[in-house]
């Protein structure tokens, strides 16, 4: 049995299968029987599913159970089953009820809305009466009440017309008791009125009430422009003279005026104390530059003009421009005169005075007119004050300078004669230049320890200023230094200052002055001034630390060392060049190839030894002495001079033809070679000695010069000879270094020597006599000049 | 700045005051050097510097019957040269050419190709057309101004226009503007003067003393460099001659003679009787170097001075620049000593 069950199991199975997943939307649900015919316990509960199959269901239920588990069940599903339909008969039961009762309710409305539409009627036709009765009170009732507004309007009317009409009398009661607010108010409020019918009916009611206008205004205009009135009433007139179209601006013009005319007034005023400084700022008197009742006056008339503006600008309330714009004109005309004074020499006290009392002023303005910022502008003003201050003082120190030394100049022209006309000269240029320079740095001090708060501010930048002038006014010295030792020909600059100077030659003098002067500067002043400004001048900081001090003496130290070389330089030149001419005019002029025998000394040694002497003397005014160097000098060269000078001096004297001229120079050859070299050419040093030296050292190797580019005879030869011993004899003592001034001497002799073509010298004996006959003449002349 | 003895030396037998560069020479650097004797028989040494630079060789030695005073080579034939000459009070120029086969001969004779002749007073100095083959040449003495035309092959000379300039004048010397072949420069006792050569007149002058020695520029046109006794180097822009554009402090004593560097601008040379040589660069001056000259300045400007050479014994009067190697240079000091050097190590760089 279980065999054949088996395959036709299997049979159903597949179709039941087949037709679940036929119907069943999930083919996972559809092989759940298949799981569930491997487990036969589970199969029991599937009665509730949807997959219920009843045959197998009875199958299985067969196959496990026996007979009595089989009856149990039967008499269960029984039970089951009955209760089922006994369910299911109660709910049809229930929803007949419901059925029921929703009819009974239907018909129930269906006999209640039978009533309602007379009763709708019926409210409409009441409504409808009522509104015909309302429309009937109405029209009974409209007559009255337009009567009723009409003389309403009458009235006011009737009203406005006595106010018109008693206008006049308010106002004059008004004008009375001063009230000239209320005036103003009511006749406003009765101008539209006075516009439209003033011409007929309110004639005389108008002209009445104009005129009464008319004294209000004119009493307003005395309050406005009466000083002893409040200010608070006058700005109220000026209110109630606007809103009775009274032509404020015309007012305010006028009032402004009259400020402007106290401004020109003031200005009057301080031009009198500028007139009162000036008188003071004689030579006697640097004092007290505004007397005290002019200063008293002053400040008087400052203080009203400070009301006056305060009074304005409260009057005027949009008016600050203009009074800006006055304020700044105050200091504006302030500055000019300071500016006037500066261009005149001034003293810093008087600036100071002067900037007091602008600063004070200032202070009331700011006061009154804090828009002004008139400090502000005042400082800018200030500022340029200063700066033009100190500009002008070192521009004036500059031209004392100048002027002193030029006096060397102009003494010469006029001709004043003097012993030593350089030397006070010099002292007097020495002076001038600390003496100035300390005066000016007193005169800055004084600006600086000034408590004033304008001059507070300004301190770092006047410290600045003072550091750049000296700095400027060195390099302007130098410069014009310069420029009167004819070394710079740059007169582009400064012509007009100058140009008396530029036509004439410049004096060497001059020049040397300028030398020593230079020195002096750079050596004495500039310390004396470094010192000065270090201890009073150093706290500048408005410079900037990138850009360092401003003044800077190590420059202008090096500027001036370098100055006074160029013109000691330049002097030496000058003066070289001068003997040069000399030179030339000796050695261009005569034919030395046919020159006659030497008989004396020619005269351009004189005036050789004349030149020298005039250096000497100048040199002698200026330059320092050597401090004993002298014999120093002299012993260690002396040597060489004589072993280098004897040959030429005695040998040459026996030697007569040419061939031992020859040999001759060979020998000097062979001497320099072993002969220490001579310096010729040494550095020129701020002494007397010094300069004279160079500057005959410079001279002999002229001539030995000129000497080479001539062709001599014997005659000729002779007289340089002759000229050059005399020269030896006499310039002994002028000279500091000998040995170069010896060396020189021979190398004219010899280089006359070479170029003779007949080389033989004058015998010792006539060569003597002739410089002793040369001596005993110019020692007589010295003696019986 | 020692100059030390870098320089390169010749020994002349005699004093001698001139040298000149043989411009025509292209192979070989070399000078021409003349000696002033009065009572010796005058040389002319033609100098050459070997090829490794570092000797001087005599290439040639020429008698010369007169001292000389001058010398200038021909610019466009090696072999030819021009000397002034006096002896005592004779004075004369002429036009010397350097015999072919003087390598054989013991003591060459120069052959005169020509005789600058009608002279009236002292001759002073003889120009060569600046540049190139041409004929003309131009001898000045004390008071005339001499324009000749040469023809080397022929061998004469013959005066084109000779023109006075003045009595009072004493003309000194010159030279020939190399940019303005019509334009010459002369020194005189009291100005310089230039010159046109197309009209022979002069057409401007610059009032300014004692002026030794000047010279063009080649490079830079309207720039003259004028040497004088007392007061050092001038270099003027010649259309403005009020002032000169840029002094220069010159020597201790004169400066006796100025040469630009044939090759680079501003390069200048200068020898004076203080027994040395100068070598200066002057910088070519911007617009407002007059005003420049403020406190500052002395620390910012450069030194012009570029080198001092001072190894010399005595004045030094002759000066020439190698146009071959235009960093060469030969001086010649009194004592008739020649110095070759170079200016490389002194140039500043670039």
């Amino acid at each position: 049995m279980g065999s054949d069950d088996v395959p036709l199991d299997d049979k159903a199975k597949r179709m039941r299968d087949l037709l679940s997943s036929f119907y069943s939307p999930d083919p996972s649900s559809a092989s759940m029987p298949v799981n569930n015919t491997s487990s036969r316990f589970a199969t029991l509960d599937t009665i509730n599913t949807p997959s219920f199959d009843a045959d197998q269901y009875m199958n299985l239920l067969i196959q496990k159970s026996n007979l009595e588990g089989l009856l149990q069940k039967h008499v269960e599903m029984a039970a089951e089953i009955k209760n089922l339909d006994t369910d299911l008969q109660m709910l049809v039961y229930e929803n007949y009820n419901k059925f029921i009762s929703a009819t009974d309710t239907i018909k129930r409305m269906n006999n209640n809305i039978v009533g309602m539409e007379a009763n709708m009627e019926q409210l409409l036709d009441k409504i409808i009466s009522v509104q015909s009765r309302s429309d009937g009170v109405n029209t009974s009732l409209f007559e009255k009440r337009e009567h009723i507004e009409k003389l309403h309007r009458t009235r006011n009317l009737l009203r406005k017309v006595q106010f018109i009409y008693d206008l006049p009398t308010r106002l004059g009661k008004c004008i009375r008791s001063e009230a000239y607010a209320d005036a103003v108010r009511f006749y406003i409020g009765a101008m539209p009125i006075f516009k439209a019918y003033g011409d007929s009916s309110f004639q005389d009611c108008k002209r009445a009430s104009e005129e009464a206008v008319g004294i209000i205004t004119k009493n307003l205009q005395g309050k406005v422009f009466s000083d002893s009135e409040s200010i608070q009433a006058r700005a109220e007139a000026v209110m109630l003279l606007k809103q009775l179209n009274f032509p404020v601006e015309n007012l305010k013009v006028k009032l402004f005026e009259k400020l402007e005319q106290f401004l020109v007034d003031l200005h009057l005023e301080s031009k009198e104390i500028a007139h009162v400084s000036a008188t003071l700022d004689g030579p006697n008197n640097h004092g007290n530059v505004t007397d005290p009742a002019s200063s008293a006056a002053h400040e008087s008339s400052i203080h009203e003009f400070a009301e006056a503006i305060r009074a304005y600008r409260v009057i005027f309330p949009d008016s600050e421009q203009q009074l800006v714009r006055l304020a700044q004109d105050l200091v504006n005309m302030h500055f000019e005169a300071v500016h006037r004074h500066i261009k005149k020499q001034l003293q810093s006290e008087d600036l100071l005075e002067m900037l007091r009392v602008i600063w004070s002023d200032v202070l009331l303005m700011d006061e009154v007119l804090p828009e002004a910022a008139i400090s502000d502008f005042s400082l800018v003003a200030a500022r340029n004050a200063v700066k033009e201050y100190v500009a002008s003082t070192f521009s004036h120190l500059l031209l004392g300078i100048t002027g002193t030394i030029m006096k060397v100049q102009d003494r010469q022209k006029v001709g004043v004669e003097e012993e030593y006309p350089l030397q006070s000269v010099l002292e007097a240029s020495k002076k001038a230049v600390i003496q100035g320079c300390m005066n000016v740095l007193l005169d800055f001090r004084q600006l600086l320890d000034e408590k004033l708060e304008l001059s507070l501010k300004l301190r770092d930048l006047t410290i600045d200023w003072v550091q750049e002038g000296f700095q400027e006014f060195f390099r302007k010295l130098n410069e014009r230094f310069l420029f009167l030792s004819g070394k710079s020909n740059s007169g582009s600059q400064d012509l007009s200052l100058t140009q008396g100077v530029q036509g004439e030659k410049v004096l060497p003098g001059l020049v040397l002055l300028l030398a020593q002067l230079s020195l002096f500067i750079e050596q004495s002043a500039i310390p004396r001034i470094t010192e000065e400004i270090a201890s009073s001048f150093s706290s500048g900081g408005a410079r900037g630390y990138e850009y360092g001090p401003a003044f800077i003496p190590a420059v202008i130290c090096r500027t001036f060392r370098a100055a006074g070389e160029k013109c000691l330089d330049h002097y030496v030149r000058l003066r070289t060049q001068k003997i040069s001419v000399l030179l030339r005019k000796r050695f261009t002029t005569p034919n030395w190839v046919k020159h006659k025998e030497p008989r004396e000394v020619h005269m351009f040694v004189d005036l050789l030894l004349q030149e020298f002497e005039a250096i000497r003397g100048e040199v002698k005014q200026i330059l320092p002495p050597e401090l004993s160097r002298k014999h120093h000098r002299t012993d260690s060269n002396g040597s060489t001079t004589s072993s280098r000078s004897n040959p030429l001096r005695d040998d040459r004297m026996n030697r007569s033809n040419t061939q031992r001229a020859r040999s001759q120079l060979l020998e000097t050859h062979l001497a320099k070679l072993f002969k220490q070299k001579v310096e010729i050419f040494t550095k020129i040093e701020f002494t007397q000695e010094s300069v004279v030296t160079t500057i005959l050292k410079l001279c002999l190797k002229s001539l030995q010069e000129f000497v080479r580019l001539q062709t001599f005879n014997r005659r000729g030869f002779q007289q340089i000879q002759l000229d050059i011993e005399f020269l030896r004899t006499t310039l002994k003592d002028t000279s500091e270094d000998e040995a170069a001034t010896d060396f020189l001497l021979d190398e004219v002799v010899v280089a006359a020597a070479e170029r003779c073509l007949d080389p033989v010298p004058l015998d010792q004996p006539i060569l003597d006599k002739l410089i002793q006959v040369k001596v005993a003449k110019t020692s007589e002349q010295n003696l019986n000049p | 700045m020692q100059g030390g003895s870098t320089g390169i030396g010749y020994g002349l037998k005699y004093q001698a005051r001139c040298i000149s560069d043989v411009k025509a020479d292209t192979d070989h650097t070399s000078f021409l050097a003349a000696t002033l004797s009065l009572k010796e028989e005058n040389e002319v040494h033609l100098i050459r510097l070997s090829s490794d630079g570092n000797e001087l060789i005599c290439e040639g030695l020429f008698s010369h019957p007169n001292e000389i005073w001058d010398l200038a080579s021909c610019p466009f034939d090696q072999r030819i040269f021009s000397t002034v000459f006096s002896s005592g009070e004779s004075y004369g120029a002429a036009v010397w050419q350097i015999p072919e086969l003087y390598g054989q001969l013991n003591s060459p004779q120069l052959e005169r190709i020509a005789s600058l002749d009608g002279h009236d007073s002292k001759i002073r100095s003889v120009l060569w057309w600046p540049t190139g083959r041409h004929d003309k040449l131009i001898s000045i003495d004390e008071q005339n101004l001499l324009l000749w035309s040469l023809d080397t092959s022929k061998k004469t000379a013959q005066v084109q226009t000779k023109e006075s300039a003045g009595m009072l004048h004493y003309l000194s010397g010159g030279a020939w503007d190399p940019h303005d072949v019509n334009a010459v420069a002369i020194t005189c006792d009291s100005s310089i003067q230039f010159w046109d050569l197309r009209s022979m007149t002069k057409t401007n002058s610059i009032e300014h003393a004692h002026v030794r020695n000047l010279d063009y520029d080649m490079k830079k046109k309207y720039t003259l460099v004028t040497a004088d006794d007392e007061f050092g180097i001038h270099i003027w822009d010649t259309r403005m001659l009020n002032f000169p554009f840029l002094e220069l402090p010159g020597h201790a004593h004169w400066t006796w003679t100025v040469k630009c560097n044939p090759e680079i601008e501003g390069l200048i040379l200068s020898a004076g009787t203080d027994s040395a040589v100068n070598l200066w660069l002057a910088s070519p001056p911007n617009g407002d170097h007059l005003t420049s000259e403020s406190l500052e300045s002395p620390t910012r400007q450069v030194d012009p001075l570029l080198n001092s050479y001072t190894d010399y014994e005595d004045s030094v009067y002759g000066l020439a620049w190698s146009s071959r190697q235009p960093w060469i240079f030969a001086s010649l000091s009194y004592d008739g000593r020649v110095v070759v050097e170079s200016v490389k190590s002194h140039l500043p760089r670039k």
